[in-house]
């Protein structure tokens, strides 16, 4: 972690309303390359929006978000360009059902003109190969099971080479049989060196790869730590109450 | 039987009188093909403009124009919007056909243009999201994740349109169009027979629908490829 200089986001008083309804309540942190972060919660408590603040799914009420140095809530701002280099897992997977899993993965690079088509779908193969479905390619995605998705979403979203990966309870639409599968690619994927954000509540996952926890509730972060420090030896009683219903 | 085929001689062969229902049907399919088009493009536009205000905010006074466009096209009788385009707006064409496309082709664009917008929201949100996330910009977003699929959706609605576009226009026999129903009508005034010309135009119109629905069925198809 030689950049350890500068994070790579970097979040300062973020805020967050729906209406009259304020989610996000002031939220300050920063990830540095190469970190896992593991973001919990109960539900309703901001988790998500939080996540999906960090590339402007949701726009902030205020505060400001940085992605590289770059203010990305900054009205000049390209976020186009910014999200090319951030990847997204979804819940619900969100695959294009109208497209084959290899169209799935090479639609963005080639339509943005990052990549040639032959060159796109090398690289699709790779990541296909590494998250073990190579001989799904041409199927398309309503004939692969929720686990299959999932991993191809991941591949979709390396695909653009993205410098952080936010992933929102990628394994919360899950059959319990099939989490297994697209933890280890996750797992791997931490292993391999990338920067990670993600909010789930799987806290064998959170204790053995992430390097952060974060325990969001009521809009801010309550509890930040070492997995060992928040899930095993949490200091708040919010916290602990939390963790005794989940664990 | 020999009376039926002496009635069909009289209507159909009888001066050439079959003249008046494939001329009508030319008028009556020109009609249909060309504000059909008309109506897609039309159509495709406002409701485009009418989803994109919806998602993304802005296009106000667009998105009032369309809306007004709406109301009055669906809340008027087919009938007097071509009568007025004839009789009042374009009284400087002389082309009936011409007249009758415009009016059809945009009156069919505002209940396409809603097809179309039902069409964008039938599409869920995290296929928006998807795309756009991977850095696609909104343009490239609808255009190739959205509309593709919101299409397969409505194409049974647009199907629909087309069909009910083809029936409507046998109302431009009020403008003086001999389309196909007028044809009959010419026919039936000549014999002094009902029952042959209306069962003949009843049928050719009942034929070119079973060939629409054919066509739609085909393409409904080809697109449900991926749902296997």
């Amino acid at each position: 972690m030689t950049d350890n200089e500068k994070p790579l986001i970097e979040v300062k008083g973020l805020h967050k309303s729906f209406g009259d309804h304020e989610v996000l309540k002031g939220i300050d942190y920063s990830i540095y390359k190469g970190q896992v972060a593991a973001i919990i919660g109960p539900s309703g408590c901001g988790k998500s929006t939080f996540l999906r603040s960090l590339n402007l799914l949701e726009v902030p009420t205020s505060g400001q978000v940085l992605f590289e140095g770059t203010d990305i809530t900054g009205k000049d701002v390209n976020i186009d360009k910014i999200r090319q280099k951030i990847g997204m897992v979804f819940q619900q997977f969100n695959l294009f059902p109208n497209y084959t899993v290899m169209e799935n993965i090479t639609l963005a690079p080639t339509q943005l003109g990052i990549m040639k088509q032959q060159e796109a779908e090398e690289k699709a193969m790779e990541l296909l190969n590494r998250v073990g479905l190579p001989e799904k390619a041409s199927a398309y995605p309503n004939s692969l099971s929720g686990g299959q998705k999932q991993r191809i979403a991941i591949a979709r979203a390396l695909e653009m080479n993205p410098d952080v990966m936010l992933f929102d309870e990628p394994t919360s639409a899950l059959d319990p049989e099939m989490v297994g599968e697209v933890l280890q690619v996750m797992k791997d994927l931490a292993a391999a060196g990338m920067t990670m954000l993600v909010v789930t509540h799987e806290m064998g996952f959170a204790r053995e790869v992430a390097d952060e926890v974060l325990f969001l509730y009521d809009g801010i972060i309550f509890e930040k730590g070492t997995p060992d420090e928040v899930i095993n030896h949490p200091q708040k009683e919010r916290t602990q109450a939390f963790l005794n219903a989940v664990l | 039987m020999g009376d039926f085929a002496a009635k069909f001689y009289q209507n159909f062969i009888q001066d050439n009188r079959y003249m008046f229902l494939v001329n009508g049907l030319k008028n009556t399919l020109i009609i249909t093909v060309f504000a059909v088009a008309l109506g897609l493009v039309l159509g495709f536009l406002v409701g485009t403009i009418r989803s994109t205000h919806d998602k993304r905010g802005g296009w106000t006074v667009a998105n009032a124009i369309c809306k007004v466009y709406l109301t009055v096209i669906r809340g008027t009788p087919t009938l007097i919007q071509l009568m007025i385009s004839y009789y009042v707006i374009l009284v400087s064409v002389n082309n009936k056909i011409l007249v009758a496309i415009l009016a059809f082709g945009i009156n069919s664009g505002a209940y396409i243009a809603e097809i179309v917008r039902s069409g964008i929201m039938s599409i869920d949100e995290g296929q928006y999201e998807a795309g756009r996330s991977l850095g696609l910009d909104y343009w490239t977003t609808m255009r190739k994740i959205i509309m593709p699929q919101a299409f397969k959706n409505v194409l049974p609605a647009l199907g629909n349109e087309f069909i009910t576009l083809l029936k409507e226009t046998s109302i431009s026999g009020y403008i003086g169009i001999q389309e196909l129903t007028r044809g009959g009508d010419i026919i039936r005034s000549k014999t002094y027979t009902a029952f042959l010309p209306l069962i003949g135009v009843a049928l050719i119109y009942l034929v070119i629908v079973l060939f629409l629905e054919f066509l739609l069925g085909r393409m409904e198809r080809r697109l449900r490829q991926s749902d296997r």
